[in-house]
């Protein structure tokens, strides 16, 4: 990945950021497809269409299931891009900081 | 009723099979925007449930083929994708989807926006167009 610099023209550093922001949604659709097939079969599971599942089982499936949502809530939170997070933390690039050699961007 | 999933990913297809098929759908299948157009016109199934990332084209690539075709065969077409929301929506919709749902979503979600897809296509005039929005 390339890294942003203040001192690219403004054109590279719009194609860098158009460049980040669908490498962000690409991942995030890989995600939400691996997402989809472990909430589709956990709920087969649990729905007993594939036999009956001891309580235990049940309860591991359960597990699952509930982790699966977290991370489906982080990606509705905007990792995919969508919520202009990419375009915010360009913004607060410390431009000065950075030309004068005072610290990180 | 025959759902024809359309979706490269060969466990989401399984999965989604298993689900229609215990809900009393027929379910048919094609992996890519050209088998997908050919499963329509040859198969004519009820309804389509449409992943928009297909090799062979796209998703919309598959709905403007329909869009192009004779109107009145035309199934209405579900979209289910893992793609973002902002831009594919709304051009989703546009392109004539009469849902478009997000990866992952919940089996009573999908099997109501089905159910509600199927009957708006039902009770659609042979002379007129209903909205298919959802």
């Amino acid at each position: 990945m390339k890294m942003l610099c203040v001192l690219d023209s403004p054109q590279a550093v719009q194609e860098n950021k158009e460049h980040l922001t669908a490498q962000l949604a690409k991942k995030a659709h890989d995600m939400r497809n691996a997402l989809a097939c472990i909430h589709q079969f956990g709920n087969i599971l649990v729905d007993g269409l594939a036999g009956d599942l001891s309580d235990e089982q049940r309860e591991y499936v359960g597990i699952m299931l509930e982790n699966a949502s977290t991370i489906r809530k982080v990606l509705d939170s905007g990792l995919d891009g969508t919520s202009g997070l990419l375009e915010e933390a360009t913004n607060k690039i410390d431009c000065l900081s950075k030309i004068n050699g005072q610290g990180p961007i | 009723m025959r759902l024809l999933v359309v979706d490269d990913n060969a466990a989401l297809r399984k999965g989604l099979s298993v689900r229609l098929r215990a809900n009393g759908y027929e379910v048919l299948f094609a992996e890519d925007a050209i088998s997908a157009t050919t499963a329509i016109v040859m198969e004519r199934p009820d309804l389509v449930i449409l992943d928009l990332g297909l090799p062979g084209g796209d998703g919309f690539d598959v709905m403007e083929r329909l869009h192009k075709s004779d109107r009145l065969a035309n199934p209405p077409v579900v979209v289910f994708t893992g793609c973002e929301l902002a831009g594919n929506r709304d051009r989703a919709l546009q392109a004539g989807a009469a849902a478009f749902l997000q990866k992952p979503m919940e089996d009573g979600a999908l099997l109501s926006t089905i159910r509600l897809a199927l009957n708006m296509s039902r009770d659609r005039s042979p002379f007129g167009e209903s909205s298919t929005s959802c």
